[in-house]
């Protein structure tokens, strides 16, 4: 038993070490990074907040203490075509065209030294010909076929420009034409191993992880955990509600179903239940909030968020009646969509156990069907319940991604839909890490609660 | 049988006992926030909600008086003297006698130069607004009067006089009571040596200062505003306290300007639109802006809401502009860029995705700025006939499936690669619109929505052909030296289009220097024809902005410069 | 494949809801096929902008000579009858083969683990060695090549370089490299693969974190095409089937025949294709079907939310999506949302009496 149990949860620490690893590693390997969208994206307006370079250096600077700009991973498995020393490059789109012909011309080296003169040329540039260059520069940064790049370097070659920048372009139109033809086709393929060390953005992060420290959500500079910690209060308590609700209404309707006269329940229910299970949860919700809380039809329940702020502090009562206003059409969208489920399994378990044969001799001896059913039948039920339930709260987590985010309840759901619009990494690894983190436990808690319940499973353990 | 009746009922009483509506405070104003501005800190926030927010806690030298969009002084008891140099330029202010922090000491010229010191300091994470104050060299404060002081800035610009004045000043007293800053200068923070300043103690005053804007700080953002955070449930509500004797209501005839009437102002966050809009039906919001034009409609033809609501649409500041990268060699050619002008149809794009709520524009200066804009140019209609000729003049031939043109030896076709932001329905509206206008003609356009870093990735590599954006505008500055001049069309530059001429050029530069207005008009009606000739930078429209306020308010300020109202102002009908 | 046709017979004779809901997915495919030919007064993506937001059936705007709006327009004008019928193509367009990707994988994998087992499957150290490079070359020139090669836009021939490379060169490895191997005695010897541990291990990771969360949590990382997102759900939606095959194939591993014809010494892939397949098709169309329906409920709420899915694609969830721009735009949200709830019934309904045929057939 001890052992089994110290299995599964080796077992379960690892399944979460590798959830945690990928959504990481994925948020990171994925175009774009965070920070610049705020930085980068600075409309310029109608005056100008700094110029280019002030804010590339900005930039730089958010990368280094947010630690972004250190190698990903212990170590970078790339092509052999790109230089070595690529993530040093900023900004992010000169690294990708250097990534470019580097790929393209199969040589890192030259493609470097191309790249430097390339900037130098540019910086060079006397301010009345910009206007001339820009199309060659245009082609040079944006070919697809080297045809195009040497067409535009022969173009450069013949144009006359100012002394001050024709030395420059010289050196950068050599260097170009060396890269056309020391270029090897498909040097792509090769594969090249680097060694970064410990000084990677994954090991700090898992150190920190492993410390206790979440990190810190890049959107709004406060630590992950407290982030988490308020948005769980949120769902917590819609999904407990709704859940006890649903429960309970399930398992009365599966009651009334396994009746002998529950024949006729069966017949209104069983289709109602099946078309309701069939209408997807964001329908469901925004027919409930147009029906219900809109002044075009019925205006029953007020439709934002969990209430507001008064003066004055309200007693305990109070407060329930005003949590419950806010979270009723929440509840009964999430109480309709799980209700069909779960009313079939507790029919089914129910079944189930109506089969075996001390139903059959509890009835034979002539005990009232209610009486067999609620004293016997739902005691035996209740075994498999428990796992069912057990699977069954983390699965509402999904419902209630959309339902929050219908109805504007600053829960998890939310949160991640937030973050995942963001960017925010470490909140999005965080939500997935409590997610899965609370599904096992609760089958563990499941695992023993079976284990103590039901000696036939000690048996078999052995 | 009986239980599931008793449970029915019970459960069905529980929900009709929540059928009343939630009583309200009449002086509270309720405004919406579309998300939880997560950060308040006056440096490093990064949200409109949050200066909206903070813009009540805490003042900048000059402010926006929204009555009449013009620049006022806020801190500052006027505006400051500005005096030049070769290449230095000096701004002389200074604060108001009255101004004082929340414990009642003066604000004075040592709390700006402490501000500037923490927006240029390492270790803060102050990256967006360093930028906006990297001109600032030094400031000055008067030996003898610690409320005048000089800033001391590095050539001149139109838009510093804005600048100087932009930015929070902040409480030295609290924010920093060890006074570590104190003894380390401007200059020297400007230079890369690190030896001044890295200390721990500045770390931990950097780190404590990080922290200042969350929900915890709430006894630390204390600021010169009339308000104080009072409370802050987060992704819920923010609540905002009057202060009790508030040094703005004694300032004379600036009083009219620098206001804290309402007792209580409340922010609830509420993300969606749909429950947005059902909450001001409800009667449960003040103040709703950025209402979609179809809702907006609607409330228009609503009366029994219009009781209670007023409904303003004050011209906007904000521009939604096509670009074209000029430097395409298919799209090189002005007349092939003029013939796209003509199938973008501003008058259609006004009428659908605005509902007409816009006002159509020959160029990025305001039609609303009279005196500035080229009311003698027409703007570009849709015209397909013209948009041919154009094509035909260029030399491009029209085939089966397209139009082509012979570039050095290549056959070049016209296709177009048209971005605009993942999430934004007015541009995919456009989008969808320009791509069917297109298809008239017979000029294929593919549509690529992005997400955001992308989108501004692929601007900055001028991997386009044509994208659609919007930019915010205001009445006071028009420097659009970044935008058009050829100085800022390099990669990551912010001319993106590669629009630019030498007389362009020189007029920009013109533009800036000129201090007579007349000329200026001259000037920029000039610019206008420039842009307009070369359709690299087709401006569409400026939007109308449209919001409900409740009728029991007066002096609402309604504007179209941002935030739009003054809530501040906001006063119970008598 | 005969087992199932005769599933799907007795299903048919037996139940009327099963005919019914057989029936209505029938249509929807053809609608979906003819669509070219349907005579719809409008193309999907066609704008009407002086007919915007109209409702259905709006007689004033009825004109003899002009094409009508039948079941209303949308904010740009776009008429719902003609989205509804091509939302339906592309719902099927996208979600058919997403599903049946995922059933192959999910039928291979289960099969596989069940047949094998912990123990079954062995192979000489020596290979087993080499998988852990083979994997790494597979993951080289099957993913980061070709992602590297999209920024090129290099001709099509690279990228079937790549995918050569990506079968070839671990195959080099596991067979000829591993077959040198075997000289070293030691790595001659055989060891057993945990494939089934393996494969539990992987169905346990993948759905220890609901699907929706995953998915967007994923998706919103990826650049949003269809591409992109039909990978992710494959990746995502194998477990089902994956697991139904696995239990199926525990059980057929049981039977008298199977047994028999293992002691004959029928050779596994026979044994795999003849007995064993026609077995494991019931309940992986049961999967499948069940699979299909949360997938299309799962497309649509992706469109809605607008996240990983294109603005241009035509579906029934772009066009419930509008009525967040116009909360009176009740037929933007009612019509659309009946015809998917409709959908995913007659889904369910097909797998339900798909399984009860099966299980009645097996008792």
């Amino acid at each position: 038993m001890a052992t089994s149990l110290l299995k599964r949860l080796l077992l379960a620490t690892l399944v979460l070490w590798s959830i945690a690893t990928a959504v990481f590693l994925i948020s990171k390997v994925m175009p774009g990074t965070y920070g610049s969208e705020q930085l980068n994206q600075a409309d310029p307006g109608y005056y100008s907040r700094g110029d280019a370079t002030v804010l590339d250096r900005a930039y730089r600077e958010f990368l280094r203490s947010t630690n972004q700009d250190l190698p990903l991973f212990y170590f970078s498995v790339a092509s052999g075509a790109t230089p070595d020393t690529l993530h040093r490059v900023f900004p992010m789109r000169d690294r990708l065209f250097l990534e470019r012909l580097a790929l393209r011309y199969g040589d890192p080296r030259q493609a470097t030294l191309f790249f430097r003169n390339l900037k130098g040329f540019e910086t060079a540039i006397a301010e009345q010909q910009r206007t001339i260059l820009q199309p060659y520069l245009y082609a040079i940064y944006q070919h697809t076929q080297p045809v195009q790049l040497q067409h535009a370097l022969q173009a450069l070659d013949t144009l006359p420009l100012a002394p001050t920048s024709d030395t420059q372009k010289q050196r950068m139109l050599a260097d170009g034409y060396t890269l056309l033809n020391t270029s090897i086709k498909h040097r792509y393929l090769q594969p090249a191993f680097q060694w970064h060390g410990l000084s990677n953005q994954y090991h700090l992060w898992f150190s920190g992880m492993a410390k206790g420290n979440w990190g810190i959500s890049l959107r709004d500079g406060r630590p992950v955990a407290q982030v988490l910690y308020e948005a769980i209060g949120n769902t917590w308590w819609l999904l407990l509600a709704s859940m006890v609700f649903a429960s309970l209404l399930a398992m009365e309707l599966a009651l009334l179903m396994i009746r002998r006269a529950g024949r006729k329940w069966r017949q209104i229910t069983l289709p109602f239940l099946f078309l309701l299970d069939s209408i997807p949860v964001f329908v469901l919700a925004i027919l409930l909030l147009v029906l219900l809380a809109s002044p075009a039809f019925l205006q029953l329940f007020p439709v934002y968020g969990m209430g507001y702020h008064t003066a004055s502090e309200p007693n305990l009562f109070a407060r329930m009646s005003q949590w419950l206003q806010y979270m009723a059409l929440p509840m009964i969208s999430l109480v309709l969509v799980n209700l069909p489920y779960l009313t079939n399994q507790f029919y089914h378990a129910l079944k189930a156990v109506s089969e075996q044969d001390y139903i059959r001799t509890a009835r034979a001896k002539g005990l009232s069907e209610s009486a067999v059913i609620r004293r016997h039948m739902l005691r035996n039920a209740l075994l498999p319940v428990i796992t069912l339930l057990s699977d069954f709260l983390p699965a509402l987590v999904a419902g209630a991604v959309i339902i929050e985010t219908i109805f504007a309840i600053p829960g998890v759901g939310r949160l991640l839909i937030d973050s995942v619009l963001a960017r925010d990494y470490p909140v999005i690894v965080g939500i997935v890490v409590v997610i899965a983190l609370f599904k096992l436990l609760s089958h563990l808690l499941a695992d023993l609660l079976y284990h103590v319940a039901d000696p036939r499973l000690r048996q078999a353990a052995r | 049988m009986r239980k599931i009746l008793a449970f029915s009922l019970s459960f069905l009483i529980l929900l009709l006992s929540f059928c009343s509506q939630p009583e309200r405070q009449p002086d509270e104003v309720r405004v919406r926030l579309v998300i939880d501005p997560a950060n308040l800190n006056p440096v490093s926030y990064n949200s409109l909600e949050a200066l909206q927010i903070i813009n009540l806690l805490y003042n900048s030298l000059l402010t926006v008086d929204l009555d009449d969009n013009t620049l006022k002084p806020g801190l500052a008891s006027s505006f400051p003297e500005v005096e030049r140099n070769d290449s230095l330029s000096f701004f002389r202010y200074s604060i108001r006698p009255e101004a004082e922090w929340a414990d009642g000491s003066p604000v004075t010229g040592h709390d700006v130069a402490f501000t500037l010191k923490l927006l240029k300091a390492p270790h803060v994470r102050n990256e967006q607004i360093k930028p906006q104050v990297e001109f600032i060299r030094d400031v000055i404060v008067s030996k003898d009067n610690p409320k005048h002081f000089t800033l001391v800035c590095t050539g001149f610009s139109p838009e510093m006089e804005l600048l100087t004045g932009d930015f929070f000043i902040l409480p030295e007293y609290l924010l920093d009571p060890e006074r570590v800053l104190v003894s380390v200068t401007i200059p020297s923070l400007i230079k890369t040596d690190s030896t001044q300043y890295n200390t721990t103690r500045i770390k931990t005053l950097a780190e404590r200062f990080n922290r200042l804007g969350s929900t915890e700080s709430k006894d630390l953002l204390l600021g010169s505003g009339g308000y104080t955070l009072s409370d802050w449930a987060s992704g819920q509500y923010i609540t905002l306290q009057r202060k009790e004797n508030w040094w703005g209501g004694t300032t004379g005839s600036a009083t009219s300007y620098l206001t804290a009437k309402p007792e209580r102002i409340s922010f609830q966050i509420i993300p969606d639109n749909t429950t947005a809009l059902l909450a001001l039906q409800n009667r449960q919001l003040d103040v709703l802006d950025n209402i979609p034009v179809a809702e907006f409609e609607q409330l228009r033809q609503n009366a029994s809401f219009q009781e209670e609501y007023n409904l303003h649409a004050p011209q906007g500041f904000d521009l939604v502009y096509a670009g074209i990268n000029s430097r395409s060699p298919k799209l090189s050619d002005k007349r092939t860029r003029q013939a796209i002008a003509h199938l973008m149809d501003a008058a259609s794009l006004i009428k659908v995705t605005q509902q007409s709520y816009a006002s159509p524009t020959v160029g990025p200066v305001p039609p609303s700025v009279k005196s500035f804009y080229h009311s003698g140019i027409n703007p570009y209609t849709f015209n397909p006939e013209e948009a041919i000729r154009l094509l035909k003049s260029a030399g491009w031939i029209q085939d089966k499936d397209g139009w082509y043109r012979n570039e050095g030896g290549q056959r070049l076709k016209l296709d177009i690669n048209l971005l605009y932001r993942a999430g934004n329905t007015v541009y995919e509206q456009t989008a969808l619109i320009f791509q069917q206008n297109a298809a008239k003609v017979g000029i294929p356009v593919t549509l690529q929505a992005l997400e955001g870093n992308v989108y501004s990735q692929k601007l900055d590599q001028h991997d386009f052909d044509m994208f659609l954006r919007g930019i915010s505008g205001n009445p006071f500055v028009f420097n659009y030296k970044p935008l058009f001049h050829t100085s800022y069309a390099g990669l990551g530059g912010f001319n993106t289009t590669g629009f630019g001429t030498p007389e362009s050029d020189a007029l920009l530069d013109e533009i800036n220097t000129s201090q007579d207005p007349e000329e200026k008009a001259r000037l920029l009606k000039r610019l206008q024809e420039i842009l307009h000739e070369e359709a690299t930078f087709l401006s569409l429209y400026f939007r109308k902005e449209k919001m409900a306020i409740h009728n029991r308010f007066t002096n609402t300020k309604v504007s179209g410069v941002r935030p739009y109202y003054d809530l501040s102002a906001f006063m119970l009908k008598p | 494949m005969k087992h199932l046709i005769i599933l799907i017979k007795s299903a048919w004779q037996s139940a009327p809801a099963f005919r019914l809901a057989l029936s209505f997915l029938l249509f929807l495919g053809l609608v979906a096929i003819i669509l070219p030919w349907l005579p719809l007064p409008f193309q999907p993506n066609e704008l009407d902008l002086d007919a915007v937001y109209t409702r259905p059936f709006d007689w004033t705007r009825f004109q003899e000579d002009k094409s009508f709006h039948w079941l209303g327009t949308d904010g740009l004008g776009r008429d719902l009858l003609s989205n509804l019928a091509y939302g339906t193509r592309s719902a099927f367009a996208i979600s058919l083969p997403v599903m049946l990707l995922a059933s192959l994988l999910g039928l291979l994998l289960g099969a596989a683990s069940g047949f094998y087992g912990d123990r079954r499957a062995s192979i000489s150290r020596g290979r087993k060695l080499m998988l852990v490079p083979a994997l790494f070359f597979f993951l080289f020139y099957a993913l980061y090549v070709p992602l590297q090669l999209t920024s090129l836009q290099v001709a099509s021939t690279d990228y079937w370089l790549a995918a050569l490379l990506a079968l070839a060169v671990p195959a080099l490895l596991v067979v000829g490299i591993g077959a040198l191997l075997k000289r070293i005695p030691y790595l001659k010897a055989k060891s057993s693969l945990p494939l089934d541990g393996l494969v539990l291990r992987l169905i346990e990771i993948e759905t220890s974190i609901p699907r929706l969360v995953l998915i967007l949590a994923l998706a919103a990382l990826f650049p949003p095409t269809l591409m992109a997102l039909s990978i992710l759900l494959v990746l995502t939606f194998w477990t089902g089937p994956a697991r139904l095959a696995r239990a199926e194939m525990l059980r057929i591993r049981t039977l008298p025949f199977f047994e028999a014809a293992t002691s004959l010494g029928v050779p596994e892939s026979r044994l795999m294709v003849k007995h064993a397949l026609p077995h494991l098709l019931p309940p992986v169309a049961v999967a499948f079907s069940f699979g299909l329906a949360g997938l299309l409920m799962l497309e649509s709420t992706l469109s809605f939310l607008n996240i990983g899915v294109s603005s241009e694609l035509v579906s029934w969830g772009r066009i419930i999506a509008g009525i967040r721009a116009n909360t009176s735009a009740w037929w933007l949200v009612v019509i659309p949302g009946a015809t998917l709830s409709a959908t995913v019934l007659a889904l369910q309904t097909c797998s339900y009496y798909l399984l009860r045929a099966s299980q009645h057939r097996v008792s």
